[in-house]
């Protein structure tokens, strides 16, 4: 029988507040298989810890229940007490009575201290029927993959290249910088964006450590932590990169004009094209679906005056296979699509509405009209200019629920733009609430303020062409009364939301998604860059909206993390995984299927059953590197053949019978 | 129906003449004019015993697992239905497609034994048997019978509407049309069930399971349950009350467990064969059970009947990108 102790941690009043946690020790004590109870005010804490360690060598305990907050947050902490006392880390067993309990449940004490009671019966029928578990070791590569070139990629890439660690940089579009390149000044310093941004793209391009596929994209991934396999796939170029000086002379000959996406749609690139003059790599591309002379067959205009044959028509797709140790997803965002649900705001049919992005282009010096701020249907200079915010955002019935989180900043710095570009301008802001929470981010809002922007509480119901001009019909709820301001030009901060393709790229690294379809982190606070996959990090606005600093810290964070896991050169596995009784797999392979991380795989035996002769058959095995515990294949399993270490089948029938009988 | 039989005689004997099978898994006539028996014939000499009468009501080819772990080849005789076990088997890993000749027979369906009993003496010895389209002629020593199809078949084959085998390595006897009418709800039962208000539905099925005597015949005969334990059955050591998951006591709350588990553990794997109803000494409607989960399949997931096609992925292996939980 085991000689479970029960520790039962009040929290300070988190637990001990609602509850009585001495008398549930005592109760403990009655419970089949305890040998000691006792309760203590903060057991995480050093003495706390020592609480338990004396206990375990004073009356020889075998099992150890911990009574307090979850597991998520101090399962480590007690396993690694568990470890000092002596004992096999895995020989411990939390009970949740805090945030399963007493956080909810404050208002009825006394069904609360009941609920903690039967919660504590299950940790310990639990307990009694653990088992010793040990860890496993695996090699590591050292080399790391970051998805995504923007500034979260470069910054990541970096930091893990300046550590002196390999990595391979896969983006997808031509050029690397993604969408900071394309703004213009940043808040709330008001530094110039590409000033800042592409120094760093240049120093991605001559890092010796940093390999860099553009106009590529990860194909597969494949293996475990410390030891991935990617395919990655760079599509056709067109063009010899080898060869190619990037003099220039293609795009300035080249006959087709496309508008261009850098640019947002608002100004034009050829189809054989650089995205933008400070690109990285400083070299073209040929846009296939534009290109003349891959849609009529004639023109090779580009090859004729390429001063060093680059062009290369049949040029195909490149496969490259690399095994990398750790995988960084930088895919950044995308911005809602206001004009397929705005219908009060025109629905994309009047040109002189137009989302902030693009305005950013209006007023870069590297934009469309070289840093002038002109409307785009007549080229005329704006004289009142109307920012709508939290288009698509904090909007339940249209768009998404949360707050993209940038707008507030980056409109108060398009207000001060205008205000300062345009004199005499005026500027209308019409927003639900300023969030300015940031370092310097208020007295920036602030500034705005003064220069004159004019910000009206409220939402805007309506935008409707009046010869030339736009009228914003809105309310302002702070007078309590409808405004109509005539515009030449109205700005919309649209929802900052999952890049496209997003969903995709989850489940080809096997990420998680939260209910937004941004990645899911491992744990809010505590694990902010880590998945729920072992060596897949997260950077940057794929994981939920943020500004450029935050991007920038969560990348070096993300940094730090692969830099730690590749300076080992052995990983110990998760002991907690998927265990097969090979006696009882039918080798049906329905689990195969349904494992997320691809950590099943027939194997022969050899086995000898009643009345037969010794023969081979197939039954199922796990790969530790891969499997994470999730237990999707012992749930499938009818033959009751996988079960997960830590959670078997006698396990948790124990807890429930505790729970239930 | 003789031309059936005698070509059903003559296939079995070429097969276990040439030797590339071990055994031919076919019917022989059963102890009364209205039963069949399974019978296996091993030499040449044995297969004027095998038979086909509208009474081949058992599903052979759960035999077949008795013999995965071995390396013979063997020949069953399946009807329509029986032969989506075939694929099943085969989709499960558990026997492979060359190990077994599929001698497919067209059935024009299977008739109801107690209503047959009802007019034939038990004793009575079946000589022939003629299949007429609408209805079947019994020629026995003791006289002529006419069963109308719409009257006296199974449930099972008034809702069958093709007939044709999914697999199959010789296709044996006269084709004939499938007795079901065409159009018929195959689900009829189910959506009665459906109609009822939970307390009455529970009280349906309350009826039932308090009857059930756990004696696993349904799991004993389902081409699904082809696990090498079952994992109702599965002693954990030390564990007092015997089985891990359920014990052994029968008591209305375990019987629930028990079918309850049975059910999830057939789904997007079910033929609906419906031998588990036939077999259980209960009469328990459990074929109602399991086609509740295969109906919301058809209809919620847009999933075929399981063994149609063995290339289809069973229910709870697919994924669809379009899936609205996105909880990966």
């Amino acid at each position: 029988m085991a000689r479970t102790g029960v520790f039962v941690c009040w929290c300070g009043s988190n637990i001990g507040g609602v509850v009585d946690c001495a008398a549930i020790a005592a109760q403990a004590a009655t419970f089949p298989g305890v040998a000691y109870s006792v309760d203590y005010k903060y057991l995480c804490s050093e003495p706390g810890q020592n609480l338990i360690i004396q206990a375990v060598r004073e009356h020889r305990l075998d099992r150890v229940v911990v009574a307090a907050c979850s597991p998520r947050l101090h399962e480590e902490t007690f396993r690694k007490v568990l470890v000092r006392a002596g004992l096999n880390a895995y020989l411990v067993e939390m009970a949740n009575i805090r945030e399963h309990c007493t956080w909810v449940h404050g208002a009825e004490k006394e069904r609360a201290q009941q609920k903690a009671v039967d919660l504590v019966r299950r940790a310990v029928a639990k307990a009694n029927r653990l088992e010793p578990l040990f860890e496993s070791s695996i090699p590591v590569t050292k080399r790391c993959l970051i998805v995504g070139g923007g500034i979260a990629g470069i910054q990541a890439a970096l930091d893990v290249a300046d550590a002196g660690q390999e990595v391979l940089l896969v983006e997808r579009e031509p050029t690397i910088g993604g969408n900071m390149v394309k703004l213009d000044k940043t808040f709330p310093t008001l530094d110039c964006s590409a000033c800042i941004s592409t120094p760093k793209m240049v120093a991605v391009a001559n890092h010796p450590n940093i390999r860099l596929y553009t106009y590529a994209e990860v194909e597969k991934l494949t293996g475990y932590i410390g030891n991935f396999e990617v395919t990655i796939r760079q599509k056709a170029r067109y063009v010899d990169h080898d060869r190619c000086t990037g003099c220039g002379t293609c795009w300035e000959k080249c006959p087709c004009k496309v508008p261009a996406e850098f640019d947002v749609g608002l100004g034009h690139r050829k189809a054989i094209y650089i995205p933008f003059p400070q690109a990285v790599p400083n070299k073209p591309v040929i846009d296939r679906e534009h290109c003349r002379y891959f849609t009529s067959g004639k023109c090779r205009v580009c090859a004729k005056v390429c001063p060093t044959q680059a062009i290369d028509y049949g040029q195909e797709e490149k496969i490259f296979t690399e095994r990398v140790g750790a995988v960084v997803v930088a895919t950044g965002f995308g911005l809602f699509d206001w004009s397929r649900v705005y219908g009060e705001y025109g629905y994309g049919r009047y040109p002189d509405v137009i989302t902030g992005l693009q305005f950013e282009r209006l007023v870069n010096a590297a934009g469309p009209t070289g840093g002038k701020i002109l409307r785009p249907s007549d080229g005329n200079i704006p004289r009142t200019v109307v920012f709508i915010k939290c288009v698509g955002s904090r909007d339940e019935a249209k768009g998404r629920n949360y707050c993209s989180r940038i707008c507030c900043m980056y409109t108060a710095k398009h207000a001060l733009q205008v205000l300062e570009k345009v004199p005499g301008a005026r500027v209308y802001v019409f927003y639900m609430d300023v969030r300015a929470a940031g370092k310097g981010y208020e007295e920036f809002f602030q500034r705005a303020v003064r220069e004159g922007a004019v910000y009206i509480r409220g939402r805007v119901s309506k935008i409707f062409r009046d010869g030339r001009r736009l009228v914003v019909r809105g309310v302002d709820t702070l007078l309590g009364r409808p405004v109509e301001v005539d515009a030449d030009l109205v700005v919309l901060a649209t929802a900052v939301e999952p890049a496209a393709g997003a969903a995709e790229t989850a489940r080809l690294l096997g990420v998680n998604t939260d209910r937004d379809g941004f990645f899911q982190e491992a744990h809010p606070k505590l694990r902010p860059v880590e998945t729920h996959t072992g060596g897949v990090f997260l950077a940057g606005a794929c994981q939920a909206p943020k500004d450029i600093p935050d991007t920038v810290a969560q990348a070096s964070g993300a940094a730090a993390k692969v830099v730690g896991l590749l300076s080992r050169d052995q990983l110990s596995t998760s002991p907690m995984i998927a265990r097969v009784n090979e006696v009882l797999c039918t080798g049906c392979f329905l689990c195969v299927p349904v494992c997320p991380y691809r950590a099943l795989a027939p194997k022969k035996i050899s086995e000898r059953l009643p009345g037969h002769p010794l023969r081979e058959r197939e039954v199922v095995t796990v790969n530790a590197g891969l499997c994470q515990g999730c237990g999707a294949c012992n749930a499938i399993c009818r033959a009751g053949a996988i079960e997960v270490r830590g959670f078997t089948n006698e396990q948790l029938l124990a807890e429930v019978d505790a729970l239930c009988l | 129906m003789r031309d059936t039989v005698t070509q059903l005689r003559k296939e079995a004997a070429r097969l276990l003449k040439e030797g590339s099978v071990k055994y031919v898994i076919g019917y022989a006539q059963g102890t009364d004019v209205a039963r069949a028996a399974p019978f296996f014939a091993t030499v040449p000499g044995q297969v004027n015993t095998l038979t086909w009468t509208p009474f081949c009501v058992p599903n052979l080819v759960k035999y077949l697992l008795d013999f995965r772990y071995e390396d013979a080849r063997l020949a069953v005789v399946v009807k329509g239905c029986d032969s989506r076990a075939v694929n099943r088997l085969i989709q499960d890993h558990q026997f492979p497609r060359e190990r077994v000749v599929v001698l497919a027979v067209s059935c024009g369906g299977m008739l109801d034994r107690d209503k047959v009993l009802a007019v034939v003496e038990p004793g009575a010895a079946l000589l022939e048997v003629e299949d007429r389209g609408a209805d079947y002629v019994l020629k026995t020593d003791r006289g002529e019978f006419v069963f109308e199809k719409r009257e006296a078949l199974l449930a099972k084959c008034l809702e069958c509407v093709d007939n044709a085998p999914v697999v199959a390595d010789l296709v044996v006897g006269r084709q004939v049309s499938p007795p079901g009418r065409p159009g018929v709800d195959r689900f009829a039962a189910v959506r009665a069930l459906e109609r009822l208000d939970a307390a009455a539905r529970s009280a349906f099925w309350d009826r039932h399971f308090s009857r059930c005597l756990r004696c696993f015949a349904c799991r004993n005969v389902c081409p699904a349950c082809n696990c090498k334990e079952c994992s109702l059955e599965q002693a954990v050591p030390g564990w007092q009350q015997g089985v891990c998951w359920l014990s052994k006591r029968t008591s209305l709350g375990l019987n629930h467990m028990f079918h309850l588990i049975r059910m999830y553990h057939v789904t997007g794997r079910c033929i609906d064969c419906g031998e588990c109803a036939r077999v259980c000494p209960v009469n328990i409607p459990l074929r109602e059970l399991y086609r509740k989960v295969a109906k919301d399949a058809n209809e919620l997931l847009g999933m075929s009947l399981p063994g149609l096609d063995p290339e289809e992925k069973p229910l709870l292996t697919t994924y669809q990108a379009t899936d609205p939980d996105e909880f990966m």
